[in-house]
């Protein structure tokens, strides 16, 4: 059924290609490398990153005197080839763009196809933008571009005087890409610990069927420098929090709405944020199920500034508190694992600009008082001309726990080297 | 006799209101017809950037211009087409006047709409040689200015920042065209005298009744090193509206105005 879409939106792009104007075949190639620094159970001790990457990108622009150019109709194709070292030099392709992106009314917009979403006002923190992600990607240190994954979906765009709307439909799940024990060890509940390999969990993603879609729309608007937003999701978890069958080792993706809103603007000669989002979990919406997750509220709000010389810091902290924790902790087993109703994060950044720009030193660092975890991410990188770049960087998750959220990463840190080619 | 000392008296008035044109009057000229000619503009842009080891980069990238209000109010959409890794990449700025611009920044691959932080506008511009001012203006009423006196067709001003914090000089010297009041040249110079900076206009055209610099050089004497900036398809009052400068374009760029 998915290829059947695929198939569908091609044909619907063929007329546009006939006549169209052709930006030309960009992209790059580039060689990763990650050492890592800590020992675990997973396939490999020596390193976690270990690939070759093409990548591939281009847009067609429609022209002339039809009804595709009239309409602003652009084809856009970004797809990656990839040799994994890791799998011992497994090739891939990974398409990440191919939609139709087209304006049928001066007031709306469309975007069919596989695309990248992203929308709130997080750095790296994410309340609303429940589109899929790539953690395994962000753990081990490739670019910053692989943390989000495609969706396939439909987005319309409406421009009406009030706000600005984004309704999108998605219609085949795409979950987030997490920790799955082969290239990176994590807190597996089942093995009573941070396993490897030895993970053997299963995680049942729901099927593709009409009564799964995901639905999700933001309302936006201006008010003078000040931007708010309204945000509504119907779907599911990105991660498998809950059990469908303990017995048989099954993990799900349990459905849940939320809503949400944020506020973004100047503040104190900087940028101020706020975001807060009401996670309801459909299936365990008074928190007594305790094999399914609870609902959540999380706020976060955040400060960046520029403090002159090509030097930026920001600033963001992050609560999230688990709904019903009473009902939680009444239905818990003893051999239970328990997690704490609150979870308190603080995260900076720090970016400094050398040479031109050319050079980009970076740290961000995740901290967790409550968790007792963290994660510090530096980054060097280096345009050593306008095709070549070379980016070199760390990935230190730590905790006293094995079970939060970063203290579960912690034999997975890494220092890698990057070395890019673009064309 | 008397007929003629009146002639003299006349010629000397012109003469010195011609000169005495008042230094604010000319400053005030001098930053619309360099920033604001024509209610919107647009260009294509090449920036030829040379390090201190002589290693060549270049930026390439669409510049659409909006006066909200003249002589105050603009908004900039700045659409990058080369290097590759930053193709498609939307720099939006709303210049604001009495407060600090508000900046977006759209990074295709993510699609993510960034709001930067930016008081500081003396930061680089694209990695060039050129500065935030340089390319949006720098406020009028920033610097007291002083008329130095006339070199050939160019009146020679001095600026001195009235708010020494957060400015990377201590004065600076302008020359402007006294035909066209299009600034030709700036030197920027440091406490004790030494020179810093050049920012020069190599080019001037025409183009729909409007002097404009067709090609233009940043030099710093300090650090060395130099940026050059090409403009063609230079427009002027082509149509375009303020819904282009929203969000809804750094997502979706304007096919006809960046083609």
């Amino acid at each position: 059924m998915k290829r059947v879409i695929f198939v569908f939106i091609f044909i619907l792009m063929l007329p546009v290609a006939a006549q169209a104007s052709f930006s030309g075949l960009h992209g790059f190639i580039e060689n990763d490398i990650g050492i890592k620094l800590s020992d675990d159970t997973t396939k490999r001790d020596n390193y976690n990153m270990f690939e070759q990457r093409l990548q591939l990108k281009t847009n067609y622009y429609a022209q002339g005197e039809n009804v595709w150019a009239r309409k602003s109709t652009v084809i856009n194709f970004r797809g990656d080839f990839t040799v994994d070292e890791y799998y011992g030099g497994k090739t891939d392709f990974e398409l990440r763009e191919l939609n139709l992106s087209l304006s049928p009314f001066r007031w709306m917009d469309l975007k069919l196809g596989r695309q990248v979403l992203t929308w709130g006002t997080g750095d790296y923190l994410f309340i609303n933008d429940m589109f899929p992600k790539d953690y395994e990607s962000f753990f081990i240190g490739r670019d910053d571009e692989y943390l989000k994954k495609p969706s396939d979906a439909i987005k319309a765009s409406f421009y009406p005087k009030l706000a600005n709307i984004d309704f999108i439909v998605i219609p085949y799940f795409t979950p987030n890409t997490i920790a799955t024990g082969d290239r990176l060890s994590f807190f597996d509940s089942f093995q009573g610990g941070i396993a490897g390999t030895n993970s053997d969990r299963q995680i049942i993603s729901p099927p593709f069927q009409m009564s799964n879609n995901e639905y999700t729309l933001r309302a936006y608007r201006n008010f003078g420098s000040n931007e708010v937003a309204f945000y509504y999701f119907h779907g599911f978890d990105k991660n498998p929090r809950s059990y469908k069958d303990e017995a048989h080792r099954q993990l799900y993706y349990e459905p849940v709405d939320v809503y949400g809103a944020s506020l973004q603007g100047p503040f104190a000669k900087g940028i101020g944020n706020v975001e807060f989002g009401y996670i309801r979990s459909r299936d365990d919406a008074n928190g007594t199920n305790r094999t399914v997750e609870n609902s959540w509220l999380k706020l976060m709000t955040g400060y960046s500034k520029d403090l002159g010389n090509d030097l930026k810091i920001g600033f963001q902290y992050l609560v999230e508190e688990r709904l019903n924790q009473g009902a939680y902790d009444d239905n818990l087993m003893p051999s239970d694992y328990r997690w704490d109703e609150f979870r308190h994060l603080v995260t900076n950044r720090i970016t400094k600009l050398f040479k031109n720009q050319t050079v980009n030193v970076t740290l961000f660092t995740f901290y967790s008082p409550s968790d007792k975890d963290g994660y510090v991410r530096p980054s060097v990188s280096y345009d050593v001309t306008d095709q070549w770049k070379v980016t070199i960087g760390a990935n230190l998750p730590w905790g006293e726990d094995d079970q939060t959220e970063f203290g579960q990463m912690k034999h997975n840190k890494n220092v890698y080297l990057r070395v890019k080619y673009s064309f | 006799m008397k007929r003629f000392s009146l002639a003299i008296f006349m010629f000397l008035i012109f003469v010195s209101s011609g000169f005495a044109q008042s230094v604010e009057e000319i400053v005030k000229k001098a930053n619309l017809v360099a920033y604001y000619a024509g209610n919107s503009g647009q260009s294509d842009v090449v920036m030829t950037i040379t390090d201190s080891q002589g290693r060549q980069r270049t930026r390439e990238f669409r510049i659409l211009r909006l006066n909200v209000k003249e002589g105050a109010e603009q908004k900039f959409y700045v659409y990058f087409k080369r290097p590759t890794d930053v193709e498609r990449m939307v720099y939006m700025v709303w210049k604001n006047i009495g407060k600090d611009d508000d900046r977006w920044l759209y990074l295709p691959a993510l699609d993510l709409v960034k709001r930067i932080a930016a008081s500081d506008k003396r930061s680089s511009f694209a990695g060039s040689h050129f500065v935030y001012e340089d390319v949006s203006g720098r406020g009028v009423t920033a610097d007291t200015h002083e008329l130095l006196g006339e070199e050939g067709n160019l009146y020679k001003l001095k600026n001195t920042p009235k708010e020494a914090k957060g400015v990377d000089f201590a004065y600076y010297f302008v020359w402007i065209d006294k035909g066209n009041f299009l600034p030709m040249k700036a030197e920027y110079y440091n406490a004790s005298g030494k020179l810093l900076r050049t920012v020069e206009a190599l080019d001037v055209k025409d183009v729909q009744g409007h002097p404009t610099a067709m090609k233009s050089k940043a030099v710093d004497i300090e650090r060395k090193g130099e940026t050059i900036i090409d403009f063609t398809n230079v427009v002027y009052d082509a149509g375009l509206d303020d819904s282009i400068f929203t969000e809804r374009y750094l997502r979706q760029p304007p096919t006809q105005w960046i083609k």
